[in-house]
């Protein structure tokens, strides 16, 4: 019974939605608040309902009722509670409703946080989120809808459950955390077109969405390295980027994401950049959609699947709609997005931050050219073209180096202007170390882009260092601070600057790792035992060869002694050939694993995968990697974790005000 | 000439060098592997011999022979509609291959058989089967 009222609820969501849109319309044109008030009433009402059905659905997951055909299909009896509930986001319909779940929430908070702000905006700030939870509501009241009852003409008495495969903690939160950030681009977009229809197009509306921005893009930043991390550690590919068009998906609405945070301070300080700001934000929520559309339709093969769908044409109608929409809107209102001030010089902060912005955009623009280009070359060819990693290498490491450079060029830039001598000041020490220390990478017979990758890391750290020890040094001059209590007086005053310098920081970590890809090292063989083979410096002997019976499934476990050069001993290595399922008669439901085993230190990993087994002859065969500094990769992750929760903190300007 | 036209300028400079640059590298790829033309097993069955190039398929079932003397040599034949095409591939299985599963393979092709350099399974579908009744299905064999 229940159930029917998870149907029925977002049926009723779907129909209020609408009633909402029309009475905050007529609001607008009446001006009668009462309209406001009961539209708002009724926006929050439709989130609710939708929170109300999520919750039943989880409900009925967890309790296993199979007479729904969505539980049937993605939980069994012996699945996991923990993993019962991430099936809510693992199958199509319920992913959808978890879409629609977080964007309620958000919905619900924006409501509650601008209670008594921005009466000219909200009701359009309402009317657009309403729209896109509308899309979604039709989508999962009449094309997939979670609730549908199981189509079996026998009682189902048990689900077909999650492969053990999927059952990995990281594996359950990325999507959702993923989610976040593209759910959570709808509010700034929302924004956006609020006061490109209310033309209030000044500043006023960045500075309400400055938050909302970031903790979008700071979920989509921690989705995207938590599935390469993810993938990295059990894939067994050696790699955490893959240049798949899911991954792409993901990573389009990164990269103008990241353009409109830099973007947004020059609005928010200078008021210029109005139009780019608005086109930047449009483009980044439709690019939630395309993406979506991408992962959903089957148009690309990924090696994420998704069952095929009729959502494609929904998806890319919906795209097709938002842009028409927002072109017109924007093309109609452009009067009023002029800014009345110019970008006075070449050499200012303000020209570093459009360069960036226009780099930001091109890299978006490869990465989708090189995602769509197989479909491109089927229109026109006739023959798809596959594009593979070292083609979005080629294009996008020049353009990456670039931007790594832009983001050493940009602190030692004055705003307005910067004056010859200036320039002079603060370029000289970067440069030159950096420059001297290209000369210590080319002796030490780095080559290419790795010298420019890691010269370029050397230039931008000097560069914010000297930021830093600019702002610490006056504050100590004036306050008479001691230096730690300056630091942290300095970051805390200016928390959003401070903070970005860290994830620039953070980035540059990154970088770091990246280049260490230039010299990963592969090699597969087989050995039987004492029989030992190398890798680089590294020697790698099979000691001990034997199987285990375990709870779920039966393992083959090879230990490697690790070796260098001279002899001393690194470390033991014991990855595993998992067969789940190993009892099933039918050998091709049996299921093989590899379960790897990584030596992680900064300069290095070591990388073992049990690929095959002889067991007539007891050789077992593995593929090594060497792959160097993946390591900073992750550090990198980190820190810039921690810059974006610097410049998130709420500050208490206020508070100081009041005192 | 202002300032102004300067900014613009090279706004419109890098923008042009970049485009320039994606589409240069569109017909001049680094590799052999960056851009790699994907044709139907039929196509490849007609043609003689390609240097480069990737297939897709199913594993033909009871077509997977493990080498004896070397378990990472491995033959099987992929299958789409109702052309099958031989391939020879030397390296780590992915764990999801297996008879009836989707493949990608890449690499040359001379003379009917295909000798593959890359092989990707596709992610199985997470939840396989169809749904099961009591008949075939012992609750007591649940172990929770």
């Amino acid at each position: 019974m229940i159930p029917v009222f998870g149907s029925v609820s977002i049926s009723l969501a779907a129909s209020f939605s609408i009633l909402s849109i029309l009475l905050l319309l007529f609001y607008i044109r009446t001006g009668d608040y009462r309209l406001f008030l009961s539209g708002r009433r009724m926006a929050m009402v439709v989130s609710f309902l939708v929170i109300i059905s999520t919750f039943i659905l989880v409900n009925e997951l967890i309790s296993s009722n199979f007479n729904i055909d969505y539980v049937a299909h993605h939980t069994s009896l012996e699945t996991p509670t923990i993993y019962k509930i991430s099936a809510l986001w693992a199958g199509q319909s319920g992913s959808l409703l978890f879409w629609l779940f977080i964007l309620s929430i958000f919905s619900l908070i924006t409501i509650h946080q601008n209670k008594n702000r921005y009466h000219g905006m909200m009701p359009w700030v309402l009317i657009v989120i309403l729209i896109v939870q509308l899309f979604f509501l039709i989508l999962t009241t009449f094309i997939t809808n979670p609730f549908e009852a199981t189509k079996a003409d026998f009682e189902v008495v048990n689900g077909l459950g999650l492969n053990p495969l999927l059952q990995n903690l990281t594996m359950a939160i990325h999507p959702p955390i993923l989610y976040l950030g593209f759910v959570g681009f709808t509010i700034p977009f929302a924004f956006a077109f609020a006061a490109l229809m209310t033309k209030e197009s000044g500043s006023l509306w960045i500075r309400s969405i400055r938050r909302w921005s970031l903790v979008a893009w700071l979920s989509l930043s921690c989705g995207i390295i938590l599935g390469g991390w993810w993938a990295y550690q059990e894939l067994g590919w050696g790699g955490y980027w893959a240049w798949d068009p899911v991954e792409n998906a993901s990573f389009m609405p990164w990269l103008t994401g990241t353009a409109f945070l830099h973007s947004i301070i020059i609005q928010e300080k200078k008021n210029m950049l109005r139009l780019w700001n608005m086109i930047l934000i449009m483009i980044t929520f439709i690019l939630t959609i395309f993406g979506t559309f991408l992962t959903r339709s089957g148009v690309m093969s990924s090696v994420h699947s998704f069952t095929q769908s009729p959502l494609g044409p929904f998806f890319l109608s919906f795209v097709i709609i938002l842009l028409f929409v927002c072109v017109f809107f924007v093309v109609k209102n452009l009067s009023n997005l002029k800014s009345d001030k110019r970008i006075e010089s070449l050499t200012s902060r303000e020209s570093g931050f459009l360069f960036n912005n226009v780099i930001f955009v091109t890299l978006c623009f490869a990465v989708f050219w090189g995602t769509i280009f197989p479909v491109i070359t089927e229109a026109i060819q006739g023959t798809k073209i596959t594009v593979g990693p070292p083609f979005f290498n080629q294009v996008t490491i020049p353009i990456g180096l670039f931007l790594l450079f832009l983001t050493g060029v940009g602190p030692l830039l004055a705003w307005r202007k910067t004056s010859i001598q200036n320039l002079k000041n603060n370029f000289t020490l970067p440069v030159i170390i950096s420059l001297s220390s290209s000369i210590v990478f080319l002796f030490f017979g780095l080559r290419g882009y790795v010298v420019i990758s890691l010269m370029l890391s050397v230039f931008v750290s000097i560069s914010i260092s000297m930021e830093f020890k600019r702002g610490v040094y006056s504050r100590v001059k004036r306050f008479n601070e001691s230096i730690l209590t300056a630091l942290v007086t300095l970051i805390k005053k200016n928390r959003s600057r401070y903070g970005g310098y860290f994830v620039h920081l953070g980035i540059v970590l990154m970088f770091i790792g990246f280049t260490g890809q230039a010299f990963n090292m592969k090699k597969e063989f087989g050995l039987a035992i004492n029989e030992q083979n190398h890798l680089g410096d590294v020697n790698l002997k099979l000691v001990k060869l034997w199987s285990e019976e375990r709870s779920n499934h039966f393992s083959w476990i090879a230990e490697l002694l690790v070796t260098g050069d001279d002899g001393n001993i690194i470390t033991s290595l014991r990855p595993e050939k998992r067969i789940y399922f190993h009892l099933d008669p039918n050998p091709d439901r049996r299921q093989p694993h590899s379960e790897l085993d990584i030596y992680s230190t900064i300069k290095r990993d070591i990388y073992s995968v049990f690929s095959s087994i002889d067991t007539d002859n007891n050789i077992a065969f593995f593929q090594i990697m060497i792959n160097p500094l993946v390591r900073l990769v992750w550090y990198g992750a980190y820190i810039l974790v921690f810059g974006t929760l610097i410049a998130l903190w709420p500050s208490n300007r206020k508070k100081l005000l009041l005192q | 000439m202002s300032q102004k036209y300067k900014v613009i300028l090279t706004v419109i400079g890098l923008s042009l060098i970049s485009a320039f640059w994606i589409l240069w590298s569109s017909f001049n790829p680094v590799n052999e592997k960056a851009l790699v033309k994907f044709i139907s097993v039929r196509e490849i069955l007609n043609s003689k011999n390609i240097e480069r190039v990737r297939i897709g398929g199913v594993v033909a079932d009871s077509s997977i022979i493990v080498s004896p003397s070397n378990r990472m040599e491995v033959y099987f034949n992929i299958k789409e509609g109702t052309s099958i095409l031989p391939v020879k591939f030397v390296g780590t299985r992915p764990d999801l291959f297996k008879h009836g599963a989707e493949v990608i393979v890449e690499g040359a092709y001379s003379n009917g058989s295909f000798n593959a350099d890359m092989l990707q399974t596709k992610c199985a579908s997470r939840y396989e089967g169809d749904l099961r009744d009591a008949s075939s299905y012992k609750l007591d064999d649940i172990n929770i």
